[in-house]
């Protein structure tokens, strides 16, 4: 059975305790800083070295009515059903887990940069190859020179590999939670078992509508051809608000009807080229 | 560093607060998709790839041939088909993070993976093209005669199959992603691709043929490249008709332009009219032959334009949130 998340964004509170928790844990470098003017949101988007980010809806809606809303939601690789970017992992490296979750073997992927455009939800990304200076490299060894996990780390490796959220494979082997629910103070970002997740969701809607608040479940009970997300989300707004597609399609769907069009497109041509070379 | 500079009017309106020519919410406009990362290495494997693809079917029509200078043309297409084979792999590793690991691609074999199953195809491809090269090389008596068990009949069929998956394979590979342009050419693409790989292929060993002088296959190279030629600007029409306001990453504006100067109009119909030309008109062989190279040299060139473009104007569309957020289907 698996393990995945359900992020509520009613409870979360913009703190960015899960941000900061998984940079922590998975030692991952900052992507710089720069002030956007966007809110409160100066991390903007998921990227290869940034596995939580939390995305700041500040509505002001100028006309007769004036609506002050806010709302936050902590986004993160969905670990999806069907996950394009483990069908399109030309080299096996991205795996689906023994927890049921989408993890990139940070000792195989090659870089080739596939599962890149492959993303429905454009979340997975390569990250930068990076050369440390001998200094850096010495302080970085003894620090982590104790560490066996860390073999497998996107650091280690020096970049140049694809990088998204492992749903802390590594923390949930030793029996943790991972690093953003654990963080997470008023427990928007929840971790367990799916299907218990998708329960205790179902009620939270159910008493947040009776509350008169217009809350729906994202990724849970999916008709798309990427299925339910084993990181699933509760929401108050249109997923456009969140930068969620409303219907996300699988990409190799696509397959099927490109293979055989360009069948047809060789066959008809062989045809010709036959006709022509052999027409006398 | 970020990417996408905000501008002062996004700041505190909000995904909500929006103007009214703005298209639906969005994320203060955010892209939703990341932006392939592949560059000129990948765009000239496709353009190369396509060529080599194409140029097996030549080695097969024209080895199948009752007229000995077609079976020239063959063999000089067995050597051109060789060539490529080893010049892409060195442009496919050269676009990895980590080109060390290229060979963890053969670690297994993936259907589901357009990727994949395109590196195994060129894996067998050169295999095929070894085969026919290693044949050619025993009726030249510059190998042992033993190695005319790779028998042309067998061999120059199954290149040509080769051929046309790796020419075709790379339209599958780009439409089989979410990036909304490339989506929505899941039809378009791939068989845009095999038309362009063909014409390519006829525009090379066009060249190939009168440099060696053996200049009689031209005719037929010509009227093949044609009639992949003209089925190439169909589709294109075909695909700025469907893919509506999709396609304006490809269609229009720079890059547009570029399209229709380079590929439709440089590539296609010039190369045509030259053809045509070459056909009809009374001309001596020098002149004739000058003319083919120079329309080889353009349908070339209007080639490399498609794939650059291809690539290029994903990267745009993959920057368009309204986009992605209707994904095709
Ligand atoms: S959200 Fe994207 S990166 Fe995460 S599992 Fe799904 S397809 Fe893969
Ligand atoms: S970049 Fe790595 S994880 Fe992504 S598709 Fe290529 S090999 Fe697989």
């Amino acid at each position: 059975m698996a393990n995945g998340f359900f992020t509520d964004t009613t409870l979360c509170i913009g703190c960015k305790a899960c941000e900061v928790a998984c940079k922590q844990w998975n030692e991952l470098p900052s992507d710089g800083l720069a002030f956007t003017g966007m809110s409160y949101d100066n991390t903007l988007r998921l990227s290869g070295t940034t596995w939580r980010h939390v995305a700041f809806v500040e509505d002001r809606e100028v006309g007769t009515t004036i609506v002050n809303r806010w709302s936050m939601m902590s986004d993160v690789c969905k670990h999806c059903t069907h996950a394009g970017c483990m069908e399109a992992c030309p080299t096996g490296a991205i795996i689906r887990n023994e927890f049921g979750d989408v993890y990139i073997q940070p000792d195989v992927c090659n870089g080739c940069g596939y599962c890149v455009p492959s993303c429905p939800f454009g979340v997975v990304d390569l990250i930068e190859p990076f050369k440390p200076s001998a200094a850096k490299a010495a302080e970085y060894n003894t620090a982590t020179l104790d560490r066996e996990r860390l073999s497998e780390g996107a650091l280690q490796s020096h970049g140049g590999i694809a990088g998204k959220c492992t749903l802390c494979y590594d923390r949930q082997r030793l029996g943790f939670t991972p690093a953003c629910a654990k963080a997470c103070p008023t427990e928007s970002i929840q971790f367990g078992n799916v299907d218990d997740l998708k329960a205790r969701a179902r009620k939270r809607v159910e008493r947040l509508r009776e509350r008169g608040v217009d809350a729906q479940l994202y990724g849970v009970d999916e008709t798309t051809s990427v299925g339910d997300l084993n990181a699933f989300f509760l929401l108050t707004q249109p997923p456009e608000h969140y930068n969620l597609p409303a219907r996300p399609v699988l990409p190799s769907t696509h397959q099927p009807a490109g293979y055989a069009a360009a069948a047809l497109a060789a066959a008809a041509l062989a045809v010709a080229g036959l006709a022509i070379f052999r027409g006398r | 560093m970020l990417a996408h500079p905000p501008s002062p009017d996004d700041a505190f309106t909000g995904a909500a607060g929006r103007r009214d020519n703005e298209p639906g919410p969005s994320y203060f406009e955010q892209p939703l998709l990341k932006r392939p990362h592949w560059g000129w290495n990948v765009i000239t494997y496709l353009f190369l790839g396509g060529i080599m693809g194409g140029t097996g079917l030549i080695t097969m029509l024209a080895g199948r041939s009752s007229i000995p200078a077609d079976r020239r043309l063959s063999r000089t297409a067995k050597f051109a088909s060789l060539a490529l084979a080893a010049i892409n792999p060195p442009l496919l590793i050269s676009h990895l993070g980590r080109p060390e690991r290229f060979l963890n691609m053969l670690r297994i074999v993936k259907f589901k993976s357009p990727m994949s199953l395109g590196v195994w195809g060129l894996v067998l491809y050169s295999g095929a093209a070894g085969g026919n090269v290693l044949y050619e090389l025993a009726e030249m008596r510059v190998a042992p005669r033993w190695l005319r068990i790779f028998a042309p009949p067998v061999l120059e069929p199954l290149q040509a199959l080769l051929g046309a998956f790796t020419a075709g394979y790379t339209g599958v590979l780009i439409s089989a992603t979410a990036i909304p342009l490339w989506a929505k050419g899941k039809r378009h693409i791939p068989a845009l691709s095999v038309c362009s790989g063909l014409a390519g292929a006829c525009a090379l060993n066009t060249i190939l043929a009168i440099v060696s002088g053996n200049d009689e296959p031209v005719e037929r190279l010509e009227r093949l490249e044609a009639v992949a030629a003209l089925a190439e600007l169909t589709l294109l029409a075909d695909f700025r008709r469907h893919a509506g306001a999709l396609g304006k990453p490809m269609f229009e504006g720079k890059r547009g332009r570029r399209l229709r100067d380079f590929t439709a109009i440089g590539g296609i119909a010039i190369p045509l009219l030259l053809n045509v030309m070459g056909a009809v008109l009374p001309m001596p062989k020098s002149l004739r032959n000058a003319r083919s190279v120079a329309a080889s040299a353009l349908t070339l060139l209007g080639g490399y334009v498609l794939r650059e473009t291809f690539i290029e104007a994903g990267k745009t569309s993959a920057g368009d949130p309204h986009a992605a957020f209707r994904q095709p289907e």
